[in-house]
Formats: C-alpha cells, sequence, structure tokens
C-alpha cells in the first residue's frame, strides 16, 4: 500500500514503484515548481535582506533535522544540540583561518572544504560522547547530560580554551577570500543561499532516505520501546550512537553556515537559546517528521523576524510620523519605550510558544496532513 | 589545614543555596513529573517580589511571608493557565511549555524591574564574617543553610506524614491509579506548582541577600542541575545532599585545581564553573538514577 494517495485508475504494478518518492505527475510538478522558485525566483527577486533571512532559515532547517532525528526518530531527548553547532562552527573556522595552510591550497579552494569536512566530523564525534550516557540513562536523565554538552561547550572550550589557546579569541571575522569551495569563492549572501540550499537539499534527502533504511527502521524501533528492540536482536548502543553522530554531522554543517552567512565567528550566537529554540521548532513543525521541521523552521525564523520588525515600527517609524505632526511628546515617550518593547517581544515569543503547544500539540505537519487528506477525499469525506 | 577547612565550610555554605533552589526542581518533579526548566526564572520573580516589599520598609520576614502568599497564587495561577491543559501530553511538550513560560517571565521581570542590580537596601545580614575557631563564614550563608535545613525537614514530613503530600506521590508515580483512588490530579499540581513557586521565592531572596538581586539569578536556577541528578530527581534529602556535594566540590576545584591549572602547568583556565557537569554526566554513566533517584523497573 503507497503512503502517497493515487488518483483514480492509476495502480502500481512494483514495489519500487510503493516506495519511490514522486508518485504522481502532480507530485512530481509540484516538487519542480518548488525547485525552481528555490533556485530561481527567490535569488533573482529577493534582496539582501530577505536572502540572508533565507540562509538563516537554511542552517536552522540543518540544526532542526538533527534534533529531529535524535528526538523524533531516535526518542532521544536532548537539549544541548546548539553544542554540536558550535563546534561545527568553531571548528572550520579556526580551521580555515588560524591554520599554517599553505598558500596554493588557499588559492585552489581545498582549505576549506578539508575544513568543512573536519569540522563536521568533529562535531559528530562531540555528539556521540556526550550520546554516550544515553547507553544507560534515558527520559530525564538524558536532557541533563545534553544539558552538559552545552556548559562544557561555551563555558569552557568556547569562552576558555578557544581564548587562552588561540591567538584569535572566540570572536573573529574570516577573510572573503579564504571562504572558497574548489573554484567557487563563496562571499557575497546569493553565494551563501546556493551553498545553503546545497547543504539543506543532501541532508534533508540523506536523512529522509536513510530514515527509511534498515537503519531507520532500527532508530524508530528503539523511539517506540527500546527494551522490545534490544530483544528483536538491535543493538540498541550501537544505533543510538549512530543517531547522535548522524545528528551531530548535521549540525557541523549548520554551523559552517551559520559561520560563513556573516562571515564571522561570534560566541554569542551560540547561547542555550539556540538548543532549546530548536526543540521548540520540532514540537511547533511536529514530532516524528521532515516536513514538521521545515514547517517549524519556517514559522519560528518569520515568527521572530515579524516580531523583531514590529518592535523596529515601534521604536523608530512610528515616532518619526509622529515627529512630523509635531507630536513630539508622544514620539519621545515611544522611543523611550523602545527597550521595553525588546522585553515585550521576549514575552511574546515564549506566550507564542505556550499557546502553539496548547492549542495544535501535534504540530503543523498534522495539520498539513489533515490538509492535504481534506482535498483528496474531496467532496466526500467518508 | 586552617585553609582547607576554610574551603570544605564555604562549600557547604554554598551549597545550602544550591539545594534550596534544587529543591524547587525536585518538588515539581516529584509531584507531577515534569522537569521544570523555568525554576531559574521563578527564583528571580521570589527575589524580585520580596526585594520590592522589603524596599517599601516591610520588615523582612514579613516581606518573605508576601512573598510567599504572592508565590503560591502565582503558582497556582500558572498551572491553571498553561500548565493544566497539557495533562496527558506528552512529557516534551510540557518541557517545552515551561521553556516558553521561562522567556515569557523573563521578559516581563525585564520589563517591571529592567536589568539594574538592586542590593537589599539596609542589608539584612551583618556583612562582618562569622568566626567559629579558625572557620570563617557570612552570615547570609549560616542563614540559608539553615533554611535549607529547616525546608528539607517540612517537605520530607510534609510528603511522609500528610495527606497531601502522599497523594502527590501517589500522582507522581501512576496518574491513572491515583486517579482511580479519588485523587484529584489538578488539585496536585497546583499545588505543586504553588510550593515550588515558595520554595523558589526563599532560595531567590538569599541569593539576593549575597550578590545583590539581577538577571543573573536565573542562570542558578541552571547550574545547580548536577546539585539535583547526584540525588536523584525525586529525592528531596538528595537535593540537600547533591547540593552540599556540589557545593565542597565546586570550593575544592576552585581553590586547589584551577591554582594548580595556572601556577604548575601555566594554563590561564577555570574548571571550576564545569567540573560539576562533567562529574554529573560521568556519574551518571554509573548510577543512572542519582543516589536515591526511583528506579524504574520496565516490564515490556
Amino acid at each position: 500500500m503507497s503512503s502517497t494517495f493515487l488518483p483514480c485508475g492509476k495502480y502500481h504494478e512494483k514495489y519500487s514503484q510503493d516506495h519511490s518518492w514522486w508518485q504522481t505527475t502532480f507530485i512530481k510538478g509540484k516538487m519542480i515548481a518548488l525547485f525552481a522558485v528555490v533556485l530561481i525566483l527567490i535569488p533573482n527577486v529577493a534582496n539582501d535582506y530577505w536572502l540572508s533571512i533565507f540562509n538563516i532559515l537554511g542552517y536552522t532547517i540543518l540544526g532542526a533535522l538533527g534534533v529531529q532525528l535524535l528526538i523524533g526518530y531516535c526518542g532521544q531527548l536532548t537539549l544541548g544540540h546548539g553544542a554540536f553547532i558550535a563546534i561545527g562552527a568553531y571548528i572550520s573556522s579556526t580551521l580555515l583561518v588560524a591554520f599554517p595552510w599553505p598558500q596554493s591550497f588557499h588559492d585552489m579552494g581545498i582549505a576549506y572544504p578539508i575544513s568543512i569536512v573536519i569540522a563536521c566530523i568533529a562535531s559528530g564525534f562531540w555528539s556521540v560522547l556526550f550520546g554516550l550516557p544515553s547507553a544507560r540513562v534515558k527520559g530525564f536523565y538524558l536532557i541533563l547530560t545534553t544539558m552538559a554538552a552545552h556548559f562544557i561547550t561555551y563555558k569552557f572550550i568556547l569562552e576558555q580554551c578557544a581564548v587562552s589557546f588561540t591567538e584569535k579569541g572566540n570572536n573573529f571575522s574570516i577573510p572573503y577570500n579564504h571562504t572558497k569551495l574548489g573554484p567557487w569563492l563563496v562571499d557575497s549572501i546569493s553565494d551563501v543561499y546556493y551553498l545553503m540550499i546545497i547543504f539543506v537539499v543532501i541532508s534533508t534527502v540523506i536523512l529522509a532516505n536513510l530514515i527509511r533504511s534498515r537503519v531507520g527502521r532500527a532508530w524508530i524501533a528503539i523511539r517506540d520501546n527500546d527494551i522490545s528492540a534490544e530483544v528483536m536482536g538491535i543493538n540498541i548502543v550501537k544505533y543510538k550512537l549512530l543517531a547522535f553522530f548522524v545528528a551531530g554531522f548535521i549540525a557541523g554543517l549548520a554551523g559552517v553556515l551559520v559561520v560563513i552567512n556573516a562571515h564571522m565567528f561570534n560566541i554569542e550566537y551560540f547561547e542555550w537559546f539556540l538548543s532549546l529554540w530548536l526543540v521548540g521548532i520540532i514540537l511547533i513543525g511536529g514530532v516524528g517528521s521532515i516536513h514538521g521541521v521545515i514547517f517549524g523552521s519556517i514559522f519560528m525564523v518569520i515568527v521572530m523576524e515579524l516580531l523583531q520588525t514590529g518592535v523596529d515600527y515601534l521604536s523608530y517609524d512610528i515616532p518619526e510620523l509622529l515627529q512630523q505632526y509635531q507630536w513630539h511628546y508622544l514620539a519621545a515617550k515611544l522611543t523611550n519605550l523602545s527597550t521595553a518593547f525588546n522585553y515585550i517581544r521576549e514575552s511574546v515569543f515564549g506566550l507564542l510558544i505556550c499557546v502553539f503547544l496548547i492549542f495544535e500539540p501535534h504540530g503543523m505537519a498534522y495539520r498539513w496532513q489533515q490538509i492535504k487528506n481534506y482535498f483528496n477525499l474531496w467532496p466526500f469525506s467518508y | 589545614m586552617e585553609n582547607f577547612l576554610n574551603v570544605i565550610v564555604s562549600g557547604i555554605m554554598t551549597g545550602g543555596i544550591y539545594a534550596l533552589v534544587a529543591l524547587g526542581w525536585v518538588l515539581i518533579y516529584k509531584c507531577s513529573g515534569v522537569l521544570n526548566l523555568a525554576m531559574g526564572e521563578m527564583t528571580l520573580i521570589g527575589a524580585f517580589v520580596t526585594l520590592s516589599f522589603y524596599s517599601m520598609g516591610v520588615p523582612f520576614l514579613l516581606a518573605i511571608i508576601i512573598s510567599l502568599i504572592i508565590g503560591f497564587l502565582l503558582g497556582l495561577l500558572t498551572e491553571r493557565i498553561f500548565l493544566d491543559k497539557l495533562i496527558g501530553e506528552s512529557i516534551l511538550s510540557t518541557i517545552m511549555l515551561t521553556v516558553g513560560l521561562s522567556f515569557f517571565f523573563k521578559g516581563v521581570v525585564q520589563l517591571i524591574w529592567g536589568v539594574d542590580n538592586y542590593v537589599f537596601t539596609p542589608p539584612v545580614f551583618s556583612l562582618e564574617p562569622i568566626s567559629i575557631g579558625p572557620i570563617l563564614f557570612k552570615e547570609v550563608f549560616m542563614w540559608s543553610f539553615v533554611a535549607a535545613v529547616i525546608l528539607l525537614i517540612i517537605f520530607v514530613s510534609f510528603f511522609k506524614f500528610t495527606r497531601w503530600g502522599l497523594s502527590m506521590q501517589a500522582t507522581a508515580d501512576d496518574e491513572m491509579a491515583a486517579l482511580s483512588l479519588g485523587i484529584s490530579a489538578r488539585f496536585v499540581y497546583s499545588i505543586a506548582w504553588a510550593i515550588a513557586f515558595m520554595a523558589a521565592g526563599v532560595g531567590g531572596t538569599l541569593l539576593g541577600n549575597i550578590s545583590g538581586v539581577n538577571i543573573s539569578i536565573a542562570h542558578m536556577g541552571l547550574t545547580v542541575l548536577p546539585a539535583v541528578v547526584l540525588g536523584g530527581l525525586n529525592s528531596v534529602p538528595g537535593a540537600i545532599l547533591g547540593g552540599i556535594t556540589i557545593g565542597v566540590m565546586e570550593s575544592l576545584v576552585g581553590t586547589y585545581v584551577d591554582s594548580w591549572l595556572i601556577n604548575t602547568i601555566g594554563v590561564p583556565l577555570s574548571i571550576k564553573d564545569i567540573a560539576p557537569f562533567v562529574f554529573m554526566t560521568v556519574f551518571l554513566l554509573f548510577k543512572p538514577y542519582g543516589f536515591w533517584g526511583w528506579e524504574r523497573i520496565e516490564r515490556v
């Protein structure tokens, strides 16, 4: 039985057709249209501001994919995923900037790919290190060890080791002529956009295929009941650690994008907030679904941007307007309130998460499925 | 030797404060099975409320009592408005809800009180250190230690001997069974949040007396996590013992290991802050439920 809804009179004759990704012409057309929008329309239409928002969206999706794999598919609660992103970002940027590469490596564009790969592998193993307790503990206690990952990475590696052992410290910019992938110099925001698209598409495809393979079935079995999974002959420690490695690897890619989007490494981005935000994304998008990652990321990034725009509007644009109409008193009042608006933004953000969890507990992916079903079955939904 | 004793005593005293904050975590977990990540912000609210009343001229003890009452009401409200709706949902949703709450609380606190550092004026506890033999410590540390011990006795007897305490433990153990025995889960949850808010208020007030009341108190709520884990998430005496262990470890590491790193090895690193977390991670490998946490025996 195929998982997609087939139109009247269309039947599958081979099992491989049941498992193919794009089963109907409509889906093929839809996906090609999506690629056209993403690859051609957006880079041509959007200005730099919007492109940078898309880049933020891109690395948010990559980070959330790892969290989704750990929480949604393997059942390993994690609240420290930001640490692995930070490691990926830090190692890729330090290797590129501080390692004594021969000049020819920079010219040929080998230095950057090598540092990306090393950073991803390092953050994968860093993630495995903190996944090790998962062999013994689960649930809350695992949350706490992943939180330890954050504190150890942030407070020790980034705040202290980075400052005392390397010259660059934990806040440095990356020269624009160094980020060269082979012949391709990634220096403008639209270059980063294409790089982001490549990373996101590749990781999504790999992850989606991993999940429906033997490995993915093992992960899902562990999520549903780890004791039964062990009884069935699945080596749960191996598969749990593999999940941590893959999640860490993708987090490393996200970290690379975080750095290259701003062409600088800034420690402040990797506060604990990042980990919480990623978990929030998959809860809002829907746990156990790749659609959920994308929907959740879009929702959270847009909400954050809208709130920020609202704050800017209230504290700069409206006062200016009021000045024009000679309402100086009100304008001054509003400008004075601009810090207050920032605090309000923070609490509104918190409230939004709460409201979403209360009223849409299954996430946006579930709602999406409902909408699709409604139209597939229309007009007779019984 | 004197130095060593001093280090140990100051560790125990700091541990008393950790224990106070850790108590709040344990209480909510023990009663409702929720890991409450808004604990730091609740501590902050408690500290600010007491401070506001104290600066208005209310005597210190009365200010604490008022903040306890306000904490009780806020706890009830929070539970009724937010957490009540999520009974029966997955644990992760509930945890994330507390994260949302923590942003909300933090924003509101900053909106009302700003980000400045406030101190209790005039100081409640004398700044002169007390000396017993060669050992010196500040008065406020002694009082927080005493408060931790008193609260320990109160809560342990509350959970052991009172009807409410027993019904809370029953609800945390098996909600369905508790409901069928006529325990109102909603009532239990709201009381749990009210009590946790009150405990956080006491902790926050004492913390505020040490280094002033500011937003960094909220981070304290997270740094005490190793203490909670060490004792086991659902053990009140465990929280106290874990707090003291972590306090002593921190002060020992801060005094001896850090100076050894700087003077002998020549590396300017401070591992005082992360030592508890490293210890916790390794500790969990050997004792997955802490010292006194409930071991869940799973059956397929």
